[in-house]
């Protein structure tokens, strides 16, 4: 029962609404979050090893597996980092105990909307829910209501919403695409009932159809250069939100791009994934010169997140099932290592009040464990190797190899040793240096380096050795695209 | 036999839509704005009580309820409230001058005439220009947000957007699967006050609704 999954969220979210104590919010947060994820596993085994999971209004593929598996997991660790990271911000007095209420309900709440974007069988009904996830997390955007967090929800708002309104024209063009073939009291916008006929859909409308799809969502997954609300929210929402969007929403709304893309590779082969790689070499050259010149420490994971999701986008546009398993990869670990870097810029921003990098000197003196776990998250995140987005982007290059994209492998290799040089130089220039005269010694708390300390481990060890289980899932994933690993 | 009369009505509506859409880029004055708002959707509920007629799919007469009752007459008048509320100057202030906002409206017109031309020969006789003034109502709705200051104008130039949209849905399918189509509407109904609660707010951060003052974020 799919519902049950849905519920588990929606009962969390309302129990922290009226929870009186800051304790009790905490507990509910932290243990609906694991029960949801505790849930979703059978689920996600059912999809991946034993064929899809469908009821009619829910189905679930290896796709939805993925994402969900990201979705569940990522939210339990934001749950688990957000207990401290908020007593901090109440101590400060930031925020009152209503605040906290508000802010762990809408939290659970807009995992309920992203869950809800990737179990759906109907586009139309998917289309809906990432709606849903953009206004619930406007709120989270604008949480601290100041006036700079005003702005970016507002920008956040509008421009997704544009977006949105013409990923909507694209649905409508899927669907008139598809009246030929089903005829035309079908009826339908149902995913699975789409591609049993995707070879037959009107090439001319479906062309058009991705068009509008992969701008209107690609407005959601900060693909450049409909980018340019991401930074903003990033740099304003909580610390902890700003993970939970980077590391899990924009996969989403590529989540949807990927659905169409399926649809669109049977009917018009080639014509997707060439647009997929146009905007992902896009997004990496907008990012590289971005990650190279701002200041604003969260600005920059921002535009590290632009990276990577040009990243995917690329590596499933370029196609064949090296490439293709590189991007699935890429997902889990870019998830994975940006929530990492998130928490460890949340422990350092609140330490040292301030998010610009410049002020922000030796780390390796005032918080070693933090700064530890930044500098291999960072090594991570620039890509070096033995962790788990180097192997992503590996796969990528080597698929694009294989294909014969020199052109599109060399402009790739080349922007990632430009982003490669920047990061690097970025990261140790805040761990390394002398820390401001007067600022106290010590991590702000233990619990918020449990969950940094679980994600560095998972992407050394996704890095090292590929358990059988995940490349068999992620196997399955590809197989989606009709190419087998 | 077709039903010629029903062709006619139709397209001579979505023309209309069209007018209007054009109008707004002319007006000066926010309330004007607003009832133009409602005049179009009470147009497009028209459209769709003439297609379901015409078509015999029953569905689009809920479709048709639901335009005049949601965006015919609740959102405008939460926006006339809102206006009210925060006190909104009447002028609407914009960006790009009026002669020049009509010319590239009706630039924008050509563009989505040129655009949706080779669906366009292939497709049924009602279809053919209404899939073409909801993609030109759609792109003039997008360049009203950009060349228009306020919050509240962004706000309808969103809302007519979602107008050309519903053109197109009803126009081009008959209508999507209703529960989708129910879904639309509370979502751009949850958008619309989400919208209005932030300009709310703007407007108590900035004692402005003016967005041009929301030029901080950068680099």
């Amino acid at each position: 029962m799919v519902e049950i999954l849905l519920l588990v969220p929606l009962i969390t979210a309302l129990l922290c609404a009226i929870s009186r104590s800051e304790r009790a919010i905490f507990v509910f947060s932290v243990a609906g979050s694991l029960i949801t994820a505790l849930v979703a596993i059978p689920y996600c085994y059912q999809a991946f090893f034993e064929g899809p999971v469908d009821t009619g209004l829910w189905y679930l593929d290896p796709l939805s597996g993925l994402f969900m598996v990201v979705i569940v997991v990522i939210t339990a660790l934001v749950s688990l980092y957000s207990v401290e990271y908020l007593k901090h911000d109440r101590t400060e007095g930031e925020i009152n105990i209503k605040d906290l209420r508000y802010y762990h309900a809408l939290l659970h709440l807009f995992a309920f909307s992203m869950l809800v974007v990737v179990v759906v069988d109907s586009l139309g009904l998917m289309w809906i829910a990432v709606e849903g996830t953009t206004l619930v997390s406007a709120f989270l955007v604008g949480f601290y209501k100041k006036s700079e967090a005003m702005e970016a929800s507002w920008k956040y708002l509008i421009i997704c919403s544009v977006g949105i309104t013409l990923a909507l024209l694209g649905i409508i063009l899927l669907y008139a695409s598809s009246v030929d073939a089903l005829g035309a009291n079908a009826d339908t916008l149902d995913w699975s009932v789409l591609r049993s006929v995707a070879g037959q859909l009107d090439p001319a409308l479906l062309k058009i159809s991705f068009i509008f799809i992969l701008v209107g969502l690609g407005t959601k997954a900060g693909l450049a250069p409909m980018h340019t609300w991401l930074p903003d929210a990033h740099s304003q929402a909580p610390t902890p939100i700003s993970a939970l969007l980077s590391a899990v929403l924009l996969n989403c709304a590529m989540y949807g791009v990927l659905r169409v893309h399926i649809l669109a590779n049977e009917a018009v082969p080639g014509f997707s994934s060439s647009l997929l790689i146009f905007f992902g070499l896009l997004s990496l050259a907008i990012a590289t010169a971005f990650i190279l010149t701002s200041r604003d420490v969260k600005r920059f994971l921002a535009f590290s997140s632009v990276e990577h999701m040009g990243i995917i986008a690329l590596g499933f546009g370029i196609g064949g099932p090296l490439a293709v398993f590189g991007a699935v990869f890429h997902v889990l670990a870019h998830s994975l290592t940006k929530t990492l870097m998130f928490f460890g810029a949340g422990n350092v921003i609140q330490k040292y009040r301030t998010r610009e990098m410049k002020d922000i000197k030796g780390l390796g003196r005032t918080m070693p464990t933090t700064a530890a776990l930044l500098v291999l998250g960072g090594a991570a995140i620039a890509g070096s190797p033995p962790f788990a987005i180097f192997i992503g982007e590996l796969f990528i290059i080597s698929g694009a190899l294989v294909q014969g994209d020199y052109l599109v492998a060399g402009l790739f290799i080349a922007l990632l040793v430009i982003i490669f040089a920047g990061m690097t130089y970025r990261i140790f220039g805040m761990v390394s240096g002398k820390p401001q005269e007067g600022l106290p010694e010590g991590e702000l708390g233990k619990l918020r380096l449990l969950p940094m300390l679980f994600l560095a481990l998972a992407i050394l060890g996704l890095g090292l050795f590929l358990p059988e289980v995940v490349s068999d899932a992620l196997s399955a994933v590809v197989e989606l695209f009709g190419v087998s690993a | 036999m077709v039903d010629l009369l029903s062709i006619d009505t139709i397209n001579f509506l979505a023309a209309a839509i069209l007018l209007v859409s054009l109008l707004v880029m002319a007006s000066t004055r926010m309330g004007q704005l607003v009832r133009s708002f409602a005049i179009q959707s009470i147009m497009l509920a028209a459209i769709s009580v003439v297609l379901a007629h015409y078509t015999g799919s029953e569905h689009i007469y809920i479709v048709a309820a639901l335009t005049l009752v949601v965006k015919g007459i609740i959102i405008p008048r939460f926006l006339m409230y809102s206006i009210d509320r925060l006190k909104v100057h009447r002028e609407i202030e914009p960006l790009v001058g009026i002669p020049a906002s009509l010319l590239i409206s009706g630039g924008l017109v050509i563009v989505a005439y040129y655009v949706t031309e080779p669906l366009i020969s292939s497709a049924e006789a009602v279809t053919r220009n209404c899939l073409a003034i909801s993609l030109a109502v759609v792109f003039i709705g997008m360049f009203m947000m950009i060349s228009r200051r306020k919050a509240m104008t962004q706000m309808v130039g969103l809302l007519m957007m979602e107008n050309g949209l519903f053109l197109g849905i009803i126009s081009t399918t008959y209508g999507m699967p209703l529960i989708v189509e129910i879904g639309i509407f509370f979502d751009v109904f949850m958008a619309v006050l989400i919208m209005g609660i932030f300009a709310y707010r703007i407007n108590q951060t900035f004692e402005t609704l003016d967005t041009t003052f929301l030029r901080r974020l950068r680099g």
